[in-house]
């Protein structure tokens, strides 16, 4: 899928039109509207501004300095704990998931917990 | 049994056609991260739909963070009608995508998921390369944490971790 074919496809489905709808509202045929959405062939500027208004949108565009994600990702990566996922790879999948889902059950038992004592304190809860 | 057993297992029991992704597909594939539900792209056609119903109607799903009372319809014609629901069940939170950013749709992701055994079913999970891939395209910083993440995972196992 390329970015022009989600970006028709999201701005259809946004306005609450089938692929014909936009299609007549466009001045094209539903097949059209389909190649498109589908990311076969190329589509021009004009043609992709033309389907996004059809559908009641505006395209915007502007430039971002490039770059930007890598370094945030780059940064974090610095932080992330490698003995943790290197214990995490020696489990099995079944192993992984059923110990992140009972941490998560035991996270929300601590939240209640720390609710009802807050209760009994009379503090805010 | 865990919620998520519960939960995947009646996604399973059900035959719904889904890929596991989020970080429910990252915790599988070896992330140390928590994640409190389940993200699945499921399929949309109407045998699937029905599929999806027929799932979680037992387990009472209703929209997460509405008002509770608030009249909800679970049925095939409302997931028809939609694209994207967040939901809370009686087995755990789970979102049902039926397109994801960077992504796609469920036949989209197809060829870059791959079948894992998981609580004795076969599960469809998003593969790690387009966990990294969707994780970029949506862009928040706590997404850009996920990748971060991610790619040392995929380090990891290059390096023979799994």
């Amino acid at each position: 899928m390329t970015i022009p074919s989600a970006l028709v496809r999201e701005a259809r489905q946004r306005a609450g039109l089938s692929q014909k709808e936009l299609a007549e509202r466009a001045g094209t045929s539903q097949p059209a509207i389909a190649r498109i959405e589908s990311g076969r062939g190329s589509v021009t500027l004009a043609t992709l501004t033309r389907m996004v208004a059809a559908a009641g949108f505006e395209l915007v565009m502007e430039l971002s300095p490039g770059g930007v994600d890598d370094a945030v990702i780059a940064a974090y990566r610095r932080d992330v704990d490698r003995s943790l996922l290197r214990h995490n790879l020696q489990r099995s999948v079944d192993e992984r998931l059923r110990a992140g889902a009972e941490m998560v059950t035991a996270g929300h038992e601590l939240s209640r917990a720390v609710r009802t004592a807050a209760g009994r304190s009379g503090r805010p809860k | 049994m865990t919620w998520l057993e519960r939960l995947l297992g009646a996604l399973a029991d059900a035959g719904v056609e889904y890929i596991l992704v989020g970080g429910m597909a990252a915790r599988a594939h070896g992330s140390a991260r928590l994640t409190q539900d389940v993200d699945i792209s499921y399929a949309r056609s109407d045998a699937n739909l029905a599929r999806i119903v027929a799932a979680l109607a037992p387990l009472e799903p209703y929209l997460r963070g509405a008002p509770p009372g608030l009249p909800f319809d679970w049925s095939a014609g409302t997931l028809r009608h939609g694209l994207n629901f967040t939901l809370t069940t009686t087995s755990g939170d789970i979102d049902l995508l039926g397109e994801i950013v960077g992504g796609g749709r469920y036949e989209d992701l197809l060829p870059h998921s791959t079948v894992v055994p998981v609580f004795g079913h076969e599960i469809r999970i998003l593969d790690l390369p387009w966990l990294i891939r969707v994780k970029r395209a949506a862009g928040r910083p706590k997404d850009l944490e996920v990748v971060a993440e991610l790619e040392v995972l995929r380090e990891e196992i290059e390096r023979g971790g799994a």
